[in-house]
């Protein structure tokens, strides 16, 4: 297959193989061990600062600080969380999409992606708590059994919100932790060889052994929950990263749209649009790309990852950006037109405003900075350049602020009456909260830099070349006493091809030698998974059928508490709107489903399971960087060892590398 | 060292998992707890007063009218406290020598009002009038409960909104007729379920639609 033709093609140095790609990931925090990187958290902790200054004085005085008004009661607090969503669903959108579309680009970028959604929902889920009058009583805005007898409202937008966010945090978080688990056992086994390392040199009487060695390959292994990357693993691994991305997505477009629907189901002018939806959507995806990519760049740079993430990512996001900045564009030009051609005085009354009134700013920063700057990837050169494209991703994020504000307060700050039109300025201490949470994201970020693999191993290993060195792990093998008196755990293999692996199951599987079959390897083995029979892909209709219960119940619970229950007039609304109840119940079921699929992979998987004998496999730690194990296990009194290593080793081709037996 | 976790790892991680798990599931449990038990609500404790006065011996088993003392209770908002001279109208003649009715003397020579701790109290945002409620078939006792037979004085109730609201939803449930608001140890009659809407009409209780009404406590 030629170079150009592969989709797959320039996404990976050449050079790399198996284990230079887990080296290089996990190796990569040794590199933010430097001054750049304590400046970078000293600014990010300067604006924490801030951002505790602003909240303490918002407790002490009350939103007043933010110079809200009426008619701007939603000023920058709902400007600044929903751009902040609006990055954060973006962002997610990539990830999940890239995904379910089997985009091989997404190895480089999928979790700078999430984690950008799940530091921006974070920033973002601050907003709805703090913009309370009373921030102390947030937990009013849930349903619980309390003693006012009442519910919550919930055709209000702020139920919405608190639900939402908590459902964006729970499913955005149990997809980056689910990619994460693997990766987790990568670095656990790193830091696991580094104490053997150590051990040995304590040994041979030089060096000594560190506590923090061992405590951080601990930390790292409970993390990983015991991920042993063995191939049933691998494949509910698969099914869980793909519903969890399918929930995503179904979150992102209910939350997004949502939002914008409560705002175009108003009959105020500039929001009372079909097309708003939409154009909001498109925005907030352009921003949401914007900040991967720059976070991208970053993290190329910063951590030395030019092979894993190349040239063509960045171009692949440049004209994924474009894309997303000609929709753009596109919807600001039909809303201008169509205000135009058939829109009525205050409608044009609103487009002149946000073009030429005190707020035009903020049209002209979306146009200056979201919609212009993506033209220059038009050029391929430019696509290319990290530099052009970190920057144009920025630009693109703070383009997106000036829509979000455009949206909120030119409109809000002008109604039908001229008597409730009031001047709305920017306080201080607004700006403060908003460089505040900036603060909390980028030292979120920072710390994510310095401890967690910042390039998915498992991912980027999935489309990797091995380059098989034929040389065995050289584990010790387990002494004689071990072996030879104790009951066995079972026989295993040493290979470093998933290929040779795959032969030697179909070679062993015929035969009955009162063994069960695993194997293990630090990508997911689809030919073995093939040759020993998939589990049963019931993960999906669980998620499925948890979202839909969540669903309903959720939705049963509204209907009953504003139907029944607590029966109350809001302007004379249906007494059953379950419209209104759409958006909390969709979130919730996602919630739902993603929670169900977590706790069914664990399940499935029987993991957490810290200490298994599989882990006593002699060179056991390298099953998560570049060697391929099968295990056969003891399963009945046919169980004969001997005779399952001369079966190995009479493997007509890729014979194994190496073969134990594996002490119980 | 072959493994990093030894083999008793798991069932300490499991430990530690179900137990944050019970503790996750008892937090909200003891919460609501806690805020419904009376050492959140103070329903059932006695503070201590200036005068151990009984309400039991005075309006129980002395059968004073409640409105001797608590004067403004059909007329206004509040019920009243009632000024010293009330006590002294007769402790001036009986157990005028009394050590315990001390401070009272001392209030009247002095001229300085008994500062009792307050019982019931409701936030600043509530508007709750006693007039409208007596006037219109809710007796004492229905939220402050068997005052008679208190000997010293508690809050017979946590004047939570869900309290008010109960009885703002259905109020058919707790009206009596006019004769029986004084009556501290009324319960509802066999007949309630007839009787309580053919009240509820007279007194022109415009039933939980208007009750419920943010507007009818919060101004």
């Amino acid at each position: 297959m030629s170079g150009a033709l592969n989709p797959r093609a320039g996404l990976l140095g050449a050079d790399e193989d198996f284990a230079s790609i887990g080296r290089a990931v996990t190796g990569a925090s040794a590199r933010t061990r430097s001054r750049a990187w304590w400046i970078a958290f000293a600014g990010a902790c300067g604006l924490l600062g801030v951002f505790a200054a602003a909240l303490a004085w918002l407790l002490l005085n009350g939103v007043g600080i933010w110079h809200n008004n009426n008619p701007v009661v939603w000023a920058l607090d709902i400007v600044a969380y929903d751009w902040w969503i609006g990055i954060a669903c973006g962002a997610l959108l990539t990830s999940a999409t890239l995904r379910l579309s089997g985009a091989a680009w997404r190895s480089g970028i999928d979790r700078i992606a999430e984690t950008t959604a799940i530091l921006a929902a974070a920033a973002a889920a601050l907003y709805p708590i703090i913009h309370l009058g009373r921030p102390w009583v947030f937990y009013w805005t849930l349903p619980y059994p309390n003693t006012l007898a009442l519910w919550p409202q919930f055709r209000s937008p702020l139920v919405w919100d608190a639900i939402d966010i908590i459902s964006f945090l729970g499913v955005c978080l149990g997809l980056w932790y689910v990619g994460l688990l693997p990766d987790f056992a990568a670095l656990r086994d790193r830091a696991f060889e580094a104490v053997q390392g150590e051990i040995r040199e304590t040994d041979e009487g030089r060096g000594r052994r560190r506590r923090s060695t061992l405590l951080k390959a601990q930390a790292y292994g409970l993390l990983a929950l015991g991920w042993r990357g063995a191939s049933t693993h691998w494949e509910r691994w698969l099914l869980a990263t793909r519903t969890l991305s399918g929930l995503a997505l179904v979150l992102v477009v209910s939350l997004q749209t949502g939002a914008s629907v409560m705002l175009s189901g108003s009959v105020l002018p500039g929001w009372h649009d079909t097309l708003l939806p939409v154009t909001f959507l498109a925005a907030s995806l352009l921003s949401g790309v914007g900040v991967t990519a720059a976070l991208t760049v970053l993290v190329r740079r910063a951590l030395g990852l030019e092979a894993l993430i190349t040239d063509r990512h960045i171009a692949l996001l440049a004209r994924l950006m474009l894309g997303l900045g000609l929709a753009s564009t596109y919807c600001y030009a039909t809303e201008i037109f169509s205000s135009l051609l058939h829109g009525d005085a205050y409608d044009r009354a609103v487009l002149v405003r946000r073009l030429s009134g005190t707020h035009a700013w903020a049209f002209w920063l979306i146009v200056v900075f979201a919609l212009l700057p993506v033209q220059l990837f038009w050029v391929s050169k430019l696509r290319r350049s990290g530099l052009v494209v970190a920057l144009v991703g920025l630009a693109a994020a703070i383009g997106s602020f000036g829509d979000h504000f455009m949206l909120l307060v030119v409109t809000l700050s002008h109604d039908f009456l001229p008597s409730s039109a009031h001047p709305y300025s920017m306080g201080a201490w607004g700006l403060a909260t908003l460089a505040g949470s900036i603060g909390l994201f980028l030292a979120l970020l920072l710390l994510g830099l310095r401890t967690l693999p910042m390039v998915s191993i498992a991912e980027t290993k999935r489309f990797a070349e091995s380059h098989p060195d034929g040389r065995p792990s050289g584990g010790p093998a387990p002494t004689l006493a071990e072996t030879a008196e104790a009951p066995l755990w079972g026989v295993s293999a040493e290979f470093d091809e998933a290929g040779d692996l795959a032969t030697a199951v179909q070679a062993l599987k015929a035969r009955d030698f009162g063994a069960r079959i695993e194997t293990y390897g630090p990508v997911p083995m689809s030919r073995a998974a093939d040759l020993l029979g998939r589990p049963a892909g019931i993960l999906p209709l669980l998620a499925l059928g948890a979202a839909l219960a969540g669903f309903a119940a959720f939705m049963a619970l509204c209907l009953y508490a504003t139907g029944f229950d607590y029966v109350f007039d809001v302007g004379g609304r249906p007494r059953f709107s379950w419209q209104s109840f759409l958006v909390p119940s969709v979130s919730f079921g996602t919630l739902c489903g993603g929670l169900a699929t977590v706790l069914a992979l664990l399940f499935q998987n029987r993991l957490p399971r810290l200490n298994h004998p599989a882990f006593a496999i002699p060179g056991f730690v390298r099953a998560s960087e570049d060697r391929f194990f099968l295990t056969l296990e003891a399963a009945g009194p046919r169980f004969d060892p001997a005779r399952i290593e001369q079966a190995l080793a009479r493997l007509p081709e890729g014979r194994p590398l190496m073969v134990r037996r594996v002490p119980l | 060292m072959r493994q990093l976790f030894a083999p008793g790892a798991d069932a300490l991680l499991r430990l530690a998992l179900l137990t944050g798990a019970a503790c996750l599931a008892a937090l909200p449990v003891v919460g609501a707890g806690l805020v419904r038990s009376s050492y959140v609500t103070g329903v059932g404790v006695a503070p201590a007063q200036p005068v151990p006065f009984s309400h039991k011996h005075h309006a129980g088993e002395l059968k004073i009218d409640c409105r001797y003392c608590h004067t403004t209770v059909e007329t206004q908002a509040t019920a009243g406290i009632p000024p010293t001279h009330t006590c002294m109208t007769c402790h001036t003649q009986i157990w005028s020598g009394s050590d315990m009715l001390e401070p009272v003397r001392a209030s009247y020579a002095k001229d300085q009002p008994l500062v009792w701790t307050r019982l019931n109290k409701l936030p600043g945002y509530v508007y709750y009038n006693h007039a409208v409620h007596v006037t219109n078939g809710i007796g004492c006792s229905t939220c402050h409960g068997s005052v008679t037979d208190m000997q010293l004085t508690y809050r017979a109730n946590a004047f939570e909104m869900s309290f008010c609201l109960d009885c703002h939803r259905n109020p058919e449930k707790y009206v009596r007729p006019k004769d029986q608001i004084l009556n501290m140890t009324w319960t509802p009659p066999a007949n309630q379920a007839t009787l309580g809407p053919e009240l509820v009409h007279q007194y022109h209780i415009r039933g939980g639609e208007r009750l419920t009404e943010c507007g009818i406590c919060h101004r």
